[in-house]
């Protein structure tokens, strides 16, 4: 069936490209049923061709570079790139300095990869339960209301970058800045993580409006 | 909101289910019988055999007789079947004491409730006869329709189909309908009533042909491959037994695209097939900005590597999106605007 697309260059049957190497290496009797229909309907129906973002090398990540592009401005992806790449590095290298500095029985504990420290402070600053303004009677009511999990990354990574961009010394650095949120957010610490529990707290005592939701 | 990409289907317009009817039987008839007495007359003046005029040979005979310098091909002269001119309208509906035939009549859509009711009613019939499977014990069927290679028919041509105007919720909650239908596992035994319908989507992969290996003087095989994206043209020819040297209009690529987005996209397909050092490229490349000219060597590139892989690579490489042209380009602005989306500034005085 076709429906209406809102302005999509590609025809609404088009599906989207699948890049990493191995899904398609997987052996036949492995795949489960509803993979085996996802195969078929792929071998009749056109494929939209991949963004420039998107690439099958080990170093492209679809959240970093979700992350990067929320970070532009006008349109400038070199600078942006530049400064998640330095970003990543400072995290690198403040681990490292803490790597060398602990004793022996602390050093297997300390995460040293950027991506997986990227990774888990996203994870730790994503809210639960987000509110709504719902209008009944001529009032306007905040109405805890369940999030999707495209929602919830992407108020993680907008707190993320709001963040680092107001509430901070004016003449320190972006990858500086940003390096500092994500190890706080790694170890559940930080201005990020406490905006979360406040939306938790509010959604809690507005529990009562729960049921003007209808969806 | 507006459909950018139709097929033919979805543009063609529907006459026949509009307006109140126009023709008699009486006078198709006779128009049919003209027609034919025509096609028998024209054979005739070619100089051809009557029995075997096909409408191939009527156009081109009236297109000779009567030569028109038109533009518009609707406009000029043609002898077609009675059924192609004068569309399929419904016979009047009610009969002389004014009394209609059908007991759905007054709701409007006559012929469309009366297919949602046969269709409710096949559906019952399925789930009856899955009651009485199971309480004898027997195993349900569970062959799957292949789903992936038909369609069901667009609500332009189910309004053909029906001769009666339907709104868009009416073709939804038709389509539902024969979903659930088909999602039942005796479903089977309505399989005529389905396939009435569904359509079959021809076969998607076209079969492009792939170009076989060239050689070259020192014995190299080396394929070439034009790939295009935005405004910018490539072209790059794939060397076999290389070292993985690009170069791109003379100059190395580290020097011709300074971002690192770009040079992955460049390598890519290469790493995508596990073809890293194997291969050298040259390429040319003009026109676009810098990411398009990246997205179209990677195109030329990904069609030149398609004559040194097996077939089955070639599919996970369309599957991976690395052999479409990309048809996005840049929004035309629109008059009254800024821009193509921006509106100017709204005052209120």
């Amino acid at each position: 069936r076709i429906m209406p697309v809102r302005w999509s260059r590609y025809n609404p049957s088009y599906l989207e490209p699948e890049v990493k190497k191995e899904s398609y290496q997987k052996p036949l009797e492995e795949l489960t049923e509803e993979e085996r229909e996802q195969m078929e309907l792929k071998a009749v129906r056109p494929i939209k061709a991949a963004p420039p973002t998107l690439s099958s090398s080990v170093f492209s990540d679809p959240m970093i570079s979700k992350f990067t592009n929320m970070m532009m401005k006008s349109g400038n992806k070199v600078l942006a790139r530049s400064l998640m790449s330095q970003t990543l590095e400072a995290i690198k290298r403040k681990q490292l300095e803490k790597y060398h500095k602990a004793p022996e029985n602390e050093k297997e504990t300390i995460e040293c990869n950027p991506y997986v420290i990227f990774h888990q402070a996203l994870k730790n600053c994503q809210p639960i339960i987000g509110l709504s303004n719902i209008t009944k009677g001529g009032k306007t009511y905040q109405v805890p209301v369940p999030l999707t999990d495209n929602r919830k990354r992407f108020l993680a990574m907008k707190w993320l970058i709001t963040e680092c961009r107001e509430n901070k010394h004016r003449r320190t650095m972006m990858p500086e800045k940003l390096s500092q949120e994500l190890l706080l957010a790694f170890n559940n610490e930080g201005p990020v993580i406490k905006r979360k529990h406040v939306l938790h707290k509010m959604a809690e005592a507005n529990r009562a409006y729960a049921h003007f939701r209808w969806w | 909101l507006r459909l950018i990409c139709t097929t033919t289907t979805v543009q063609k317009k529907n006459v026949g289910a509009s307006g109140p009817e126009k023709y008699t039987e009486a006078f198709i008839k006779k128009q049919i019988e003209e027609f034919n007495l025509g096609k028998r007359h024209l054979a005739n003046m070619m100089g051809e055999d009557p029995e075997t005029f096909t409408q191939e040979d009527i156009d081109r005979a009236i297109a000779y007789l009567f030569p028109s310098g038109l533009f518009d091909k609707q406009a000029r002269p043609m002898m077609k079947h009675p059924t192609e001119v004068f569309p399929e309208q419904r016979k009047i509906q009610w009969g002389e004491d004014g009394r209609p035939f059908h007991f759905l009549f007054y709701t409007g859509k006559q012929s469309y409730y009366s297919l949602m009711h046969e269709t409710y009613e096949r559906f019952l019939n399925v789930q009856k006869h899955q009651d009485q499977l199971i309480a004898k014990d027997l195993p349900l069927q569970k062959e799957k329709r292949n789903l992936a290679g038909s369609r069901w028919l667009t609500k332009i041509e189910l309004e053909e189909m029906l001769l009666e105007k339907l709104s868009d919720d009416d073709y939804l909650r038709f389509i539902q309908l024969l979903q659930k239908l088909v999602a039942l596992p005796c479903a089977d035994i309505e399989e005529n009533y389905i396939q009435k319908f569904s359509k079959e989507v021809p076969v998607q992969l076209q079969k492009v042909v792939i170009e076989p290996l060239q050689y070259d003087e020192r014995g190299v095989a080396f394929s070439t491959g034009e790939g295009k994206r935005k405004t910018a043209r490539a072209t790059a020819v794939v060397y076999d037994n290389g070292t993985g040297k690009i170069t791109v209009n003379g100059t190395d690529i580290l020097h011709y695209f300074p971002v690192l987005q770009d040079r992955e996209q460049l390598l890519f397909p290469f790493q995508f097939l596990g073809r890293i050092g194997k291969h050298d490229m040259v390429c040319t490349v003009s026109g676009g900005g810098r990411s398009a000219q990246a997205g179209a060597i990677r195109l030329a590139s990904a069609k030149a590597l398609r004559s040194f892989v097996t077939e089955k690579e070639v599919e996970f490489m369309r599957q991976a999106g690395l052999l479409t042209v990309d048809p996005r380009v840049k929004e035309r602005k629109k008059p009254g605007q800024e821009g193509s989306r921006r509106k100017f500034t709204w005052k209120k005085r």
